[in-house]
């Protein structure tokens, strides 16, 4: 604020303080007319209603005095009164730091112990479990659910089963959050109609689903000349690449007729954001350990 | 002064009206016209850019569609926001907003810095049903968006007008506007404006890494 605003200020606190408290001094004092009877000669209904005078009470007097009191001290200890910084020298970015500090006073010895142990460990601490489970909520939750069961719509994996696109050791687990994975697998609709569809059904019998096998075996020629570079000549999958193991019967978009192959026709770019510029890395640690909760120590649930 | 100047006001409607309006004036007068007045004074750093047109037309659905109404753009310095959301909102990220979309009520969470925190792919699902992704969303949908296409045309308009009031858009910018939203749908505009917030016009000062755990950079062993 510029200093003509400041004094601008400060002349609009003097003037409303000023005012009301010279108000307050003189109408104790105010000499006020009073007719024989009592009253001010003030009538309302037809004189039904007439105004007498009383003198205003201590307590009143008292509380009123003491808001004068209370605003000075205020503009006394802080900032308000202009561009006065107030003795205390409070602002608000120091009270965020000092919060901040008393917070991670009361976190630092939980995420240093955990820090130290491996994400296979913090899976079983109680302590890291009711912190990840917050974190996981607030972060996770919104593509995976609650429970982190995942969501077909997205491709978002199930994380309470043991199966696992990108590894589901404590480092890979770590390294999937705090870098994010993208899924990259191309359009195939370029190879026609009636490959797509043979692809389809060599895909169902993969994972041991209901199938045509004259479609299926001609599908398998496909898969081996387009498909096992990634997904393996067995369709096995591949944790280096993400590619999923097509064998297990467990679907990332759905494994219906319909599902599979909008997956085989347009492709699948599944995106999880990397979380090491939302999170801390010891946030992260403990997010691991409770994703490794959930798929190893958790009762196993299908979707 | 004497009782008799006091009777005066008491008696008198409009007397009384307009002085205790001058009164209950004082506290706006003081707390909101130094800064509305000097609101020029504030800059964005370097690097700051304003709206891109996609992400123009995004905002502009999302005013349209009254998203402020549930949801903020406004982190307060408060622990617990700024642990939840990222470091707390500053008036230069509001510069180029007109209106800015502070908001005054979350019933959903705050969007300031909600760029980049989920896909793509959950920002559309999420906008067409918000149930098909969060169970307890009570967020109503807006299919409607997957079909509207963006007005090139008028994009470049609003461009224009944006310029006259001081944002720094180009020739170059304007001529191209309509082609860069060009078959668009209002979906991906309202995306793209979504995942920009609180990253594409924010001033770098710091890489976002740091930024955003800077509030709990303390709680890092």
């Amino acid at each position: 604020m510029s200093s003509g605003w400041s004094w601008w200020v400060i002349g609009l606190i003097v003037f409303n303080l000023g005012t009301t408290f010279l108000l307050f001094l003189w109408a104790p004092r105010a000499k006020v007319p009073v007719l024989p009877d009592g009253t001010t000669g003030h009538v309302w209904a037809h004189g039904v209603l007439r105004e007498g005078m009383h003198r205003l009470p201590r307590w009143w007097i008292a509380a009123s005095f003491a808001m004068y009191l209370a605003a000075a001290g205020y503009l006394v200890l802080y900032p308000g009164f202009g561009n006065r910084q107030g003795a205390l020298g409070w602002t608000s970015g120091k009270e965020l730091a000092s919060a901040t500090t008393a917070n991670a006073a009361k976190l630092d010895p939980a995420l240093t112990r955990l820090a130290a142990m491996s994400v296979e460990a913090v899976a079983d601490d109680a302590q890291a479990r009711r912190l990840g489970e917050r974190l996981f909520v607030d972060n996770c939750a919104a593509c995976h659910g609650r429970e982190g069961l995942g969501n077909p719509l997205l491709g978002a994996p199930n994380l309470a089963d043991d199966d696992w696109l990108y590894g589901g050791s404590g480092e890979d687990i770590t390294a999937s959050i705090r870098d994010g994975r993208s899924g990259a697998m191309p359009p195939w609709k370029a190879l026609g109609d009636l490959a797509v569809k043979n692809l389809v059904q060599h895909v169902r019998r993969l994972s041991g689903q209901p199938h045509d096998a004259a479609a299926a075996a001609e599908g398998g020629a496909i898969f081996q000349a387009n498909c096992s570079a990634c997904h393996g000549p067995e369709g096995k999958g591949n944790p280096q690449l993400g590619a999923p193991n097509l064998t297990d019967d467990i679907w990332l978009y759905g494994g219906s007729l319909a599902a599979i192959e909008t997956s085989i026709r347009n492709g699948r770019q599944g995106h999880m954001p990397a979380w090491n510029s939302r999170l801390s890395g010891a946030e992260i640690h403990v997010l691991a350990g409770h994703v490794y909760h959930l798929s190893h120590r958790g009762q196993a649930r299908a979707r | 002064m004497a009782y008799r100047h006091f009777e005066f006001i008491e008696k008198h409607a409009w007397t009384l009206g307009i002085l205790t309006a001058v009164m209950v004036s004082l506290g706006g007068l003081a707390e909101i016209l130094p800064t509305f007045v000097e609101a020029n004074r504030v800059k964005l750093a370097a690097g700051g850019k304003p709206y891109d047109p996609l992400r123009l037309a995004g905002r502009d659905i999302y005013v349209r569609e009254g998203c402020y109404l549930c949801h903020s753009q406004m982190i307060r310095a408060l622990r617990f926001e700024t642990q939840r959301y990222g470091r707390f909102s500053t008036a230069e990220e509001s510069i180029y907003d007109r209106p800015f979309q502070w908001g005054s009520k979350r019933t959903g969470p705050d969007l300031a810095r909600v760029g980049g925190k989920y896909s793509d792919d959950w920002q559309r699902l999420h906008l067409m049903d918000p149930r098909t992704v969060v169970p307890q969303s009570n967020m109503p949908g807006y299919p409607w968006l997957a079909t509207a296409r963006v007005d090139g045309a008028d994009i470049a308009a609003r461009l224009r007008t944006l310029r006259t009031l001081g944002d720094p858009y180009t020739e170059a910018d304007i001529a191209g506007a309509a082609k860069e939203v060009d078959g668009k749908t209002e979906l991906e505009a309202l995306v793209a404006y979504l995942q920009g917030l609180g990253i594409a016009n924010e001033p770098q000062t710091a890489p976002p890494a740091a930024a955003a755990a800077a509030p709990i950079a303390g709680s890092s062993p």
